[in-house]
């Protein structure tokens, strides 16, 4: 006859069992790909073409793929500066107009306040293949086709509406009274507005310097719309460009290295502000 | 006469708020004498807290002038007015440490670090938070947060303190010791207080000055004993005490009587203005009636439920012609449900209203 401590050991025993061994599954599903693609990223020139598994190279590391990947355009130190450049743009522009549109429209009051608040939304609907010829030719006119600026700026625009709508939740849930202790400390407007209200609203920057830089470093279509020389391919352009192999074959090789390159800055971003990011997306949820 | 001018602190002259076309205080005349306790108390929606952000600068004044220590400051912001609040939900910078919170207002005035140190040491001794300094508001209990509000007050040294409604989110045990702090602190610090609640206890006990409010008007401003014991008109006898003071519909007699009910009772008013039979109110509070021998003076009711709370006993009566009057007792035998009394009220008790709510002197 066994006590109820050792039944309740025991049960407890299974109950750790399942749980982490559910969690470990689930995670190998997830990390899956990203060993698969970086393994294979090792491979040399004469295994590339092998099926999948196993991943590992078989016959020796090797850093072929990488050199494929840099010996196109102006080498992949270059295109990485380009898309560093473009996302992290895009990032700065992003934050500074949404957190001020966030903050007029949440605290300011002004006549047609909800029916423009609408129509920054309502652009959210608009898909934005359909206006990039426009957009082409307004950056021509422009003379900023072909360049970074202009592409980052495209990207900051896309980017808005959710930056805009982002930032205002983030500012409604700020109460008013800590903005009104600190009127009476003799904080004013830009001083109240760094000292006091921005660290308030990390969670929502946090959230969308998250969502700007992925978006403007994954983004593809745009950039090979919008740039045309070689030298300015940002990396989602540089990986089509450098894909097509020998005789129409493709170059699995130098495709799983640009894959492995253009995963580790997303994953930094990601791991250094996602405690933030968290807090961002259930702001306002609950009370 | 300059020393009587120079003694008042704060001084509200018609001031008016609108919102749009629609006006919610409506011309308040005050003068808050220097070191004064003073409260606003009033049923929600009165214009209570609307009146004190008038007067901290963070709500705008339609109409009227505000003036503090003299100095007309109704168009200065909120730190140029020599004021200091006490949020009701304590308005603490979240991602600050205490003496960070404590030091904010004087660094913002750019004031020597060492000093911000000083005096930051100093409030926090005063209010017992100093082992709490490196710790950021969340860590904090609610009065411990309550008290770096009232310190982030007194720090900046400010001429006038404002509070609205600041115990209102505390526990009743915390609430009565804090309510006490802060009479401790203003015999200490001496400086003029200006507090919202909608709680009498509050205001009965810390005010020098109760200003009781409706509907965006002055209803009658005084002592607390002078609010409570001669009250300006129904409103504020019924607003003040609990439970409230009881009224009953009367008849003028024309002779210097009323009848109530049954009863006759002497009414020592000046009955000039009254003609025979006019309706009247009789307000007496409930401590003050006594369970008595029946006879002509007495009013009789049957009792329908008595709450126990220790040291007193309300009964809940009824008089014939169904009006409620509620009797508190400090001791004498039980009275059951059903049972008829006679109670009587002392002269000097009683007050007269007329029906739109004026009181009959």
């Amino acid at each position: 006859m066994r006590t109820r401590r050792e039944i309740r050991a025991r049960k407890a025993l299974w109950d750790r069992i399942a749980y982490h061994g559910i969690g470990i599954g689930t995670a190998f599903f997830f990390l899956a790909p990203f060993a698969v693609s970086f393994l294979a990223s090792f491979r040399p020139n004469s295994e590339s073409g092998r099926p999948p598994l196993p991943p590992w190279p078989i016959s020796g590391m090797s850093f072929d793929a990488y050199r494929a990947l840099d010996s196109f355009g102006a080498g992949i130190w270059q295109h990485m500066f380009n898309s560093l450049l473009v996302s992290i743009g895009t990032v700065f522009l992003t934050v500074a107009v949404s957190v001020l549109a966030g903050y007029g429209f949440s605290r300011y009051r002004f006549p047609f306040k909800n029916a423009l608040f609408v129509l920054i939304i309502a652009t959210l609907m608009i898909p934005f293949q359909s206006i990039l010829t426009p957009l082409f030719i307004i950056l021509a006119r422009l003379g900023l086709n072909n360049s970074l600026v202009g592409l980052m700026l495209v990207y900051v625009t896309l980017q808005l509406p959710f930056s805009v709508f982002m930032m205002r939740n983030a500012f409604d849930a700020v109460p008013k009274e800590i903005e009104e202790a600190a009127r009476i400390d003799g904080a004013r407007d830009l001083k109240l507005l760094v000292r006091v209200l921005l660290p308030l609203v990390m969670p929502g920057i946090a959230t969308v310097s998250i969502f700007a830089f992925l978006n403007a470093w994954n983004e593809f279509f745009a950039a090979l719309v919008l740039l045309s020389s070689n030298d300015n391919y940002t990396l989602p352009v540089l990986m089509t460009a450098v894909r097509a192999g020998r005789l129409g074959a493709i170059n699995w090789g130098a495709v799983q290295a640009g894959v492995a390159v253009m995963v580790v800055p997303c994953l930094f971003v990601f791991l250094l502000l996602q405690r933030y990011y968290m807090r961002g997306l259930m702001a306002g949820a609950v009370k | 006469m300059a020393n009587g001018i120079s003694n008042k602190s704060v001084v509200l002259s018609d001031i008016r708020k609108s919102y749009g076309g629609l006006e919610v205080i409506h011309g308040i005349d005050l003068t808050i004498e220097e070191g004064d306790f003073v409260v606003f108390v009033g049923p929600s929606g009165c214009g209570k807290s609307t009146l004190l952000r008038m007067i901290a600068g963070l709500e705008e004044v339609t109409e009227g002038e505000i003036a503090i220590k003299g100095r007309d400051v109704t168009d200065l912001d909120p730190s140029e007015r020599g004021i200091a609040m006490v949020f009701q939900s304590y308005a603490l910078y979240p991602h600050m440490s205490v003496s960070e919170n404590l030091g904010f207002g004087l660094k913002m005035a750019r004031t020597d670090p060492a000093e911000i140190e000083r005096r930051v040491a100093q409030v926090s001794a005063i209010l017992k938070i100093d082992h709490l300094l490196d710790r950021r508001p969340g860590q904090l209990s609610g009065g411990q947060r309550q008290r770096v509000a009232i310190g982030r007050a007194i720090v900046r040294k400010p001429d006038v303190f404002l509070f609205d409604e600041p115990l209102s989110n505390l526990d009743a045990e915390l609430r009565v010791s804090m309510r006490i702090e802060i009479a401790r602190l203003h015999r200490e610090l001496g400086n003029t207080m200006v507090y919202v609640t909608h709680d009498q206890t509050e205001a009965m006990t810390l005010a020098d000055q109760i200003v009781v409010l409706r509907d965006g008007r002055i209803e009658q401003a005084g002592s607390p004993r002078g609010v409570y014991e001669d009250p300006a008109n129904m409103f504020v006898a019924g607003f003040i005490g609990s439970p409230r003071m009881n009224f009953l519909d009367a008849e003028w007699q024309g002779d210097g009587t009323i009848r109530v009910g049954e009863a006759t009772l002497e009414a020592a008013i000046d009955g000039g203005s009254l003609k025979h039979g006019e309706r009247l109110l009789l307000g007496v509070r409930p401590e003050h009636i006594a369970v008595a021998e029946p006879g002509p003076e007495r009013i009789t009711a049957q009792v329908e439920f008595s709450e126990y709370l220790g040291g007193t006993r309300y009964l809940y009566c009824q008089l014939e012609d169904g009006q409620s009057l509620v009797v508190e007792q400090r001791d004498g035998p039980d009275w059951q449900a059903g049972e008829r009394l006679s109670f009587a009220v002392p002269e000097d008790r009683r007050r007269f209203f007329a029906e739109d709510g004026r009181r009959l002197r």
